[in-house]
């Protein structure tokens, strides 16, 4: 583990060193992201000036839930990003059969090759929204709040990480995984907003299918002290099992995985 | 006989491929599909629940916002910034020279080759359309003179745009950098392009904003038109606005043109 650890302070280091050679880009990469959000927020207060409750949710509290999905995003866009490019930039080329003679885990090689800057951007989003929402709503941060924001934020992480580890796996049969992954993932799109703004099959989705509801729903429902809150507790179960299942399917792939002959 | 055996195998397999590269690009078209599917009914539930408890905002109902955010994402590309990609692209790989020397009107040429993207980009559309018709129980305007004055205000808009992107494009004659400022421009544009919220619901200030800016004028300006939130009357006089703006950004994006043309540094090439 500590080796791991090591290693993946080693492969942070000489990526970093490689975003100093680029700085204009690496500052446009995160400010990019941040210029998407201010978008979609700045339509939510335009409405919401106008219409102070949405389903029952008031403007802070939209802001809570997208910020917490946002954070959680954030996790997978800076430490496992590399996981969509794996079929285009790894198999395709033959680069992964360099993963496979090193005396390292291959999956930790893949996430570690590349931490993605562009993920800094939506953290500051995530975290500025989180902050501001709950002074605004003046939240009494309680020892079990504090301790859900986190299991929140962490296993919602971990679900981004996982559902894209399932689906970027299929890049072992089909080697383009990126629309496969990108169906799937698009989905956290709903976790934006209260789930019980949408009917009930995009609840049940979001809940028991691409359980992305655990990022930001849930976990915001308990700390305001909703009726589906208590929900969120499940949220490292969800993630652990996911994750399980996504490592699986990993090793499976990696059985069948034979080269592309290039 | 040898030989045409050998030719058959080789461009047999170029044959072969192309059905691969058109697949490759037929599970993009469905997955675009439900990417928009999902977009667009992340739009549709937050107003309908916006409106749960309130009849009019700022003068418009359910149904008549309703009909402007889906029009508005159906006419999306009126804003597609593709003359900054291509300006970009011709600067990276030094194909600009080439279009330079040639005797024919280089903004000229482009501005052809935008509108033919814009048809098929709008042709491409035509899905969600039904899926907005389908799904979302959109109703088209049926009054035809509405649809003429949409369709003039929509090409004056595009026009807006079209110098507004070149005029933007310039600046990479001196950043050298497409990517990041056309993720910029596409960023900005999502909100003041008005796809997202209609301009009557902005307070005051902000509206003033987007107005002075031209993302408003290939979309909100146009797609209110056709919704009726900007009544019939109404029409040439937002035309003439929007004719103004083209005159101003054409003479804009000239001069700068001009200017940033003698700064040229192509990157090898």
């Amino acid at each position: 583990m500590t080796r791991y650890l090591n290693l993946y302070w080693y492969f942070l280091i000489q990526r970093l060193k490689v975003l100093m050679e680029y700085r204009a880009n690496f500052i446009l990469g995160a400010s990019s992201t941040i210029v998407w959000q201010a978008s979609s927020i700045a339509a939510v207060w335009v409405v919401m000036q106008k219409v102070s409750n949405l389903n029952g949710w008031n403007y802070d509290e939209v802001l809570l839930i997208y910020g917490l999905v946002t954070l959680s995003k954030s996790i997978n866009h800076m430490f496992a990003d590399n996981l969509w490019t794996l079929g285009r930039q790894y198999i395709r080329s033959g680069g992964f059969d360099r993963f496979l003679v090193r005396p390292i885990d291959p999956l930790f090689h893949l996430l570690a090759d590349r931490f993605c800057q562009d993920g800094i951007g939506n953290f500051l989003v995530g975290m500025t929204l989180v902050i501001k929402s709950s002074i605004d709503l003046g939240i009494d941060w309680t020892p079990p709040r504090l301790l859900m924001l986190i299991v929140g934020v962490v296993s919602g992480g971990l679900i981004f990480i996982a559902l894209n580890l399932i689906t970027c796996v299929t890049a072992f049969w089909i080697v383009d995984s990126v629309p496969i992954t990108r169906l799937v993932f698009d989905n956290h799109l709903f976790a934006q907003y209260p789930l019980s703004i949408y009917p009930k099959v995009i609840n049940i989705l979001l809940t028991w299918i691409i359980p992305y509801g655990f990022a930001s729903f849930y976990p915001a429902s308990y700390v305001l002290n909703r009726a589906a809150g208590d929900i969120a507790w499940l949220g490292p179960f969800v993630a652990a099992l996911l994750l399980f299942l996504g490592y699986r399917f990993w090793q499976f792939g990696l059985k069948y995985y034979s080269g592309t002959g290039t | 006989m040898q030989t045409a055996r050998r030719d058959l195998s080789i461009y047999g397999a170029f044959i072969g491929m192309m059905p691969k590269v058109f697949m490759a690009y037929q599970v993009w078209f469905w997955v675009g599909l439900v990417l928009n599917i999902i977009s667009m009914a992340i739009l549709v539930y937050f107003w309908r629940a916006i409106y749960n408890d309130t009849g009019t905002i700022s003068g418009l109902g359910l149904n008549q916002t309703l009909t402007y955010i889906l029009l508005a994402f159906i006419f999306m590309p009126l804003t597609s910034i593709d003359v900054v990609w291509e300006i970009g692209s011709n600067l990276r790989e030094g194909t600009i020279i080439h279009h330079l020397l040639r005797p024919i009107n280089f903004q000229g040429m482009n501005y052809a080759q935008s509108l033919g993207i814009l048809g098929m980009r709008l042709l491409l559309q035509l899905p969600m359309a039904v899926v907005a018709v389908l799904l979302f129980g959109l109703r088209f305007p049926a009054d035809l003179s509405t649809w003429l004055a949409f369709l003039v205000s929509a090409l004056l808009g595009f026009t807006v745009m079209f110098f507004f992107n070149w005029f933007l494009a310039c600046l990479t004659f001196y950043t050298t950098e497409i990517w990041g400022l056309g993720v910029l421009i596409e960023g900005m544009s999502f909100f003041l392009s008005g796809s997202l919220v209609p301009l009557v619901m902005m307070p005051e200030w902000i509206r003033t904003i987007v107005l002075s800016i031209p993302f408003a004028q290939a979309l909100a300006v146009p797609v209110s038109l056709l919704t009726g939130i900007t009544p019939l009357t109404e029409a040439p006089r937002v035309w003439l606005v929007q004719v103004l703006w083209i005159l101003g950004m054409w003479l804009a994006s000239s001069l700068f043109f001009k200017v940033a043309v003698r700064k040229i540094t192509v990157q090898g090439g």
